[in-house]
């Protein structure tokens, strides 16, 4: 799909983030974090449970307050409220597909353009509806009727709208049939081929790894492992960092 | 007399499913119940007689202007009451600051307007003996009222874009603030409608309730009642609730004196609530652990 | 807590009488004030001074349900109506003919508020704040409507004559130091309340209930006797006060004075007595010195009670609270002192276990824990970990009572644990943390650890509304406990500091002192080490491996691995609700299944 700038021929990392530490209330999670998203690019962000990837991911696009410095598109975000993120072209798709039941498909996905003018808007709509024919043939259906992977597809639609230039997914295949994660995942791989770039935090290293440029592994709130998917050894690198020191049976 | 007890059961029944609505919308918008839904009312009585008997205004420009005053006013209760305490980890302190907010209008009320109940004017010049004058305004009033008003609120949040979103914050107000949705703005919004409809529950049903400071703590109780029994958020229960409750008190009244009719309506609203807490169309309570 | 009931203050203050009041030069300089103001013969500042005696008693009572417990119960002013129409109707002879006399009719009156004020509080138990404040302003609304339609007894809107009392107590300077006498002694019983154990969970009530609820405290019967206090010194109150009006009418019963009680109690600041004894009479005579006000009196307690809501919601007791301004230190570490434990968890008992079996539980169509079997046994650290959605937290919760699980069984030695019942689990020492620590925020450190044994005590309410002696022993042993607790865990030198000063580490340690306390022969623990730096963790290890090593049997809910694979004995991994594998860490670390449902394939 279009997005609203073409891919960049330089190597200016469209996000950048540096030093960020976050945390609900006085639980500290994020410590210090540096890492970067190119323009275009699919980066993995993978970690245990409780690590800090969904803080991470709310720490960005301004759900929760941060410390540090956020740029994305050269433009400094640090305060940020997810409504400037969105405008700005970085869209989060939170986890748990948190679409509203009681309103409709199409309901859904408008709420998502809220703010631009009517016709960019529609346009837009049905261009992300575009993404997820079986979405679209229920345009008229309330959400509280799609299944759970459905709903996930609505999700990922209503986070198209803007056509961002950056996609954040939060684990958009937890809960979900293989089946229906492939379909996420060949939404992605569109999405790159289209010039948006997508920072995906998801729990199945194999189809991640498969789908991204880029992978970082966060434990513990912080980075402890940063590479490219081309490299050799991937598995067993991330399972040390998962784990700590003590990796004792190899994977493969 | 049967005629009476409908005429009046509705009619009262009207305003406090007005009222209902008034304290839906604001909790829909905000998860918070606040004590200035009666104030909204009985200012919107006290300030049309003001406007109309003591000013002299027209009945159309005091009732544009009586609307704006309840806009007004829900707006300053978002700002000044709801918005500073929905941060803060001690929970219920909206209960006391909204509490303070609609104590200190209803005093500077008692001691400026009055404590008496003051009279309403007529609002629609009808001639009593025409056809239309059949029934007397003050009891279809407020019906007309609580009908445009839902139908308003139906049209709003069904063909409206800002309408829809004031449900997806009802409903899930953490993804509409991810999704981007302006939710401060449209908390702001919300409470102007809310003010809105207590301004015009007040207004239109003051030829019945009269200008009086006192309104406030009767629509207090009486519109919060159709709200703990048709649910917390239902407007639909909230309008079934008033109505029934309209009824109910007049043919109580009407049976065995106002005294005891007080006493059955509390003694219904308990049992219910005891029984059901969360009303006899809402949702079970959320997970505390 | 903040001052005038802390039993911190017991250390430093005078013993006897006076000794749990901190602030005590204030109370006795009110005493004074009081004992001596008679002196002056100006029957004026006599019938205000009474005024204010008579507010403070209700206010006493309010105080506990309002400050203490939470509920906002703003129409109380009922009671006040019920016990001034109960003793003047009696005394006067309008019920069955017969003259009460005024003391009986008094205590008539008192026993209809405290009657009503269960009935009128009970809502509270199943129903939201703002309902339940809504409820309590209609009934307030229903008692004076009452009042004026029921003209045989209480004379309608013609209103009644209240009675006289006799000597030593006639009107003039007997009644003033009748109703000091009976203020001071309502100061006295809801201060020794306000110290005491019940004090305490009341508190925990009101800001962590579901830590109440596993510290063993019943939520329904600690309510049903406050209620029934602060109904009994409000009806009392109305006596007084229909005797100091020597006439009552319906009207002289308004809303604005429940607004005032309330406003009082919440401008004194909530978990003090003092500050609502200032507050309410402050607010009782200031209108008197400041005529023009008068009529927009009402109007400034509302307009100072959103400021007070919005700026300072602590009220004047947080304004005096200096203690807890002075700064700590810094750079602070967490020691604990394992070697202290055996002290505090006594001898082994004998080995017990605590089995699951065929656990279910449903969340609509979502099947959070789906066949389950799990054993926890004395003296092991049995590990449950699982990605996201696994159901550990729920299997925890359903082992502390909180869920009713569908199917299955849940039995300690062979008995069955009631489900749904999280408040008995103290009873079978069975203690827990939480995920989110669960404290209260304006008490100290130690009140909280308190908290955790107040299931252990033996003296009734009553005992420590007279402050008898047990009472005292009781609390020389909980506070001693505590102490010895919290140096275990390595928080003593942070006692007395109010709890919501303390970092996230220290207030996981200090959940866990809680816990200790109730001796527990098994500890359930959600998440400890969550926000905890890495050597925290490894004290926090060595502290959990030394309880168990006592004899408890530990349950460990984590998410850092290698906190797990340090110290438990036995682990238990689930995935989607059911057990994916179970057995020691080593076994655990090396079985495919495990490295994958957690790396995901």
């Amino acid at each position: 799909m279009p997005t609203s700038a073409p891919r960049s021929r330089t190597h200016e990392p469209l996000l950048e983030v540096s030093g960020l530490s976050a945390g609900y209330g006085k639980i500290g999670v994020l410590n210090g974090i540096d890492f970067t998203v190119g323009p275009g690019e699919v980066v993995a962000l993978l970690g245990p449970n409780g690590a800090g990837k969904s803080t991470l991911l709310k720490a960005i696009s301004g759900l929760l307050p941060r410390t540090g410095r956020v740029t994305f598109a050269g433009q400094d975000m640090s305060k940020a409220d997810p409504g400037d993120t969105v405008r700005a072209g970085l869209v989060h798709v939170v986890e748990g597909h948190r679409v509203f039941t009681q309103l409709s498909v199409i309901d859904n996905v408008m709420l998502a353009g809220y703010g631009l003018p009517r016709e960019k808007r529609t346009a837009q709509v049905e261009e992300a509806l575009a993404f997820f024919p079986d979405i679209a043939a229920k345009r008229h259906d309330r959400a509280v009727t799609l299944s759970g992977g459905q709903q996930q597809m609505l999700a990922v639609a209503q986070g198209l709208v803007r056509r961002p230039r950056l996609l954040m997914l939060d684990e958009p295949s937890a809960g979900l049939s293989p089946v229906l994660v492939d379909r996420v995942l060949a939404a992605v791989a569109r999405l790159r081929e289209g010039g948006t770039a997508v920072l995906l935090v998801e729990q199945l290293i194999e189809k991640a790894l498969a789908a991204s440029d880029r992978v970082y592994a966060l434990a513990r709130g912080s980075i402890v492992l940063e590479a490219s998917t081309g490299e050799g050894d991937l598995p067993n690198r991330l399972e040390r960092a998962y784990f700590g020191q003590d990796a004792h049976a190899p994977l493969a | 007399m049967f005629a009476s007890i409908v005429s009046y059961g509705l009619a009262v029944g009207a305003v406090y499913a007005l009222i209902g609505i008034t304290y839906n919308v604001m909790f829909s918008a905000s998860r918070v119940f606040s004590f200035t839904a009666g104030m909204l009312g009985m200012l919107g009585g006290v300030l049309g007689a003001l406007f109309i008997n003591k000013m002299g205004m027209n009945a159309v420009l005091a009732f544009v202007l009586v609307m704006a005053a309840g806009a007004v006013l829900g707006v300053i209760t978002e700002i000044l009451t709801v918005r500073p305490v929905l941060k803060s980890i001690e929970q219920h302190l909206y209960v006391l600051s909204t509490l303070a907010f609609a104590l200190m209008v209803q005093q500077v009320t008692a001691i400026e307007w009055g404590t008496e109940a003051q009279p309403f004017p007529v609002l629609i010049p009808i001639d009593p003996n025409s056809a239309l004058g059949l029934v007397d305004q003050k009891f279809w009033l407020p019906v007309l009222a609580c009908i445009v008003t839902i139908v308003g609120l139906e049209l709003l949040y069904r063909k409206t874009l800002i309408g829809r979103a004031f449900l997806a914050i009802a409903e899930d107000s953490y993804a509409a603030r991810a999704l981007g949705l302006p939710e401060t703005r449209l908390r702001l919004a919300s409470y102007a409608i809310a003010g809105v409809i207590g301004a015009l529950a007040g207004f239109t049903g003051a030829q019945m309730l009269l200008a009086y400071f006192g309104n406030q703590a009767i629509l207090n109780f009486y519109g919060f009642v159709p709200v703990a029994l048709g649910g917390m958020g239902s407007n639909r229960g909230a309008v079934i609730g008033g109505i029934a409750l309209g009824l109910f008190q007049q043919a109580a009244n009407f049976l065995v004196g106002g005294i005891f009719a007080s006493v059955a309506v509390f003694a219904v609203f308990i049992v219910v609530l005891l029984l059901r807490p969360e009303g006899l169309a809402g949702a079970a309570t959320a997970r505390r652990v | 807590m903040t001052d005038a009931a802390s039993p911190m203050s017991t250390a430093k203050a005078p013993g006897g009488l006076l000794g749990r009041l901190e602030g005590s030069w204030s109370w006795i300089a009110l005493g004074l004030i009081g004992l001596l103001l008679p002196l002056l013969d100006d029957s004026y500042f006599g019938v205000i001074a009474q005024r204010a005696y008579i507010y403070w008693i209700l206010s006493a009572g309010l105080n506990l349900v309002v400050g203490y417990a939470g509920q906002i119960a703003i129409g109380w002013v009922a009671m006040l109506t019920l016990g001034a129409y109960t003793t003047a109707a009696l005394a006067a002879g309008r019920v069955g003919g017969v003259e009460w006399h005024p003391y009986l009719a008094l205590i008539a009156g008192g026993a209809m508020g405290a009657v009503f004020g269960v009935i009128v509080g009970l809502p509270a138990l199943r129903l939201r704040t703002f309902y339940f404040a809504m409820t309590t302003l209609g009934f307030a609304t229903i008692v004076t409507q009452v009042a004026l339609a029921w003209k045989d007894v209480t004379g309608g809107g013609v209103g009644t004559p209240g009675p006289v009392f006799p000597w030593p107590f006639e009107p003039g300077w007997g009644f003033y130091y009748f109703c000091f006498i009976l203020a001071a002694l309502a100061t006295w019983i809801t201060a020794n309340i306000g110290s005491s154990r019940y004090g305490r969970a009341l508190v925990a009530i009101r800001d962590a209930e579901v830590a109440a609820e596993a510290s063993g405290i019943a939520k329904p019967k600690l309510l049903i006797l406050i209620f029934l206090l602060a109904g009994g010194l409000g009806g009392i109150a109305g006596g007084l006060f229909s005797s100091l009006q020597s006439y009552i009418t319906p009207d002289a019963f308004t809303f604005e004075m429940s607004v005032l009680f309330f406003i009082g109690i919440l401008i004194g600041g909530r978990g003090s007595i003092l500050g609502p004894a200032l507050g309410t009479i402050i607010l009782t005579v200031l209108p008197e010195f400041a005529a023009p006000l008068v009529q927009w009196s009402t109007f400034l307690y509302a307009a100072l009670l959103l400021v007070i809501v919005l700026v300072i919601p602590g009220g004047i007791a947080d304004l005096l609270d200096y203690k807890n301004r002075r700064p700590l230190t810094q750079h602070r570490e967490i020691v604990p002192r394992p070697e202290l434990l055996s002290r505090i968890l006594g001898a082994k008992g004998e080995p017990s276990a605590i089995r699951l079996a065929n656990i279910a539980l449903y969340f609509g169509g979502v099947r959070a824990i789906d066949g389950l079997d799990l054993e926890i046994r004395s003296g092991e650290v049995h590990g449950l970990i699982g990605p996201n959605g696994s159901g550990k937290t729920t299997t925890l919760n359903v082992i502390s009572g909180y869920y009713r699980p569908n199917t299955g069984t849940m039995k300690l030695n062979g008995t069955d644990l009631p489900f749904d019942k999280p408040h008995t689990r103290a009873n079978y020492r069975i203690a827990r943390t939480f995920q989110t620590p669960r404290l209260v925020g304006a008490a100290s450190v130690l009140e909280n650890v308190m908290i955790g044994g107040t299931a252990h005590g033996h003296g009734t309410f009553a005992e420590s509304m007279l402050s008898l002696p047990r009472h005292h022993r009781d609390e020389k042993q909980l506070k001693d406990a505590a102490m010895q607790v919290l140096a275990t865990v390595g928080l003593e030198s942070l006692a007395a500091v109010r709890a919501d000063r303390l970092q996230h580490s220290e207030l996981r340690f200090m959940e866990i002192a809680r816990a200790l306390m109730l001796r527990p022969a098994f500890l359930l623990l959600d998440e400890p080490a969550a926000g905890l730096s890495a050597e925290e963790i490894r004290r926090l290890g060595a502290l959990i491996k030394a309880i168990s090593r006592e004899g408890t049997g530990v349950l460990l809910v984590e998410h850092h691995a290698d906190l797990i694979f340090d110290i438990c004995d036995r682990v238990t991994v689930l995935n989607l609700g059911k057990t994916l594998a179970a057995g020691t860490p080593a076994e655990i670390r090396s079985h495919r299944e495990v490295v994958s449902a957690y790396l995901g394939a």
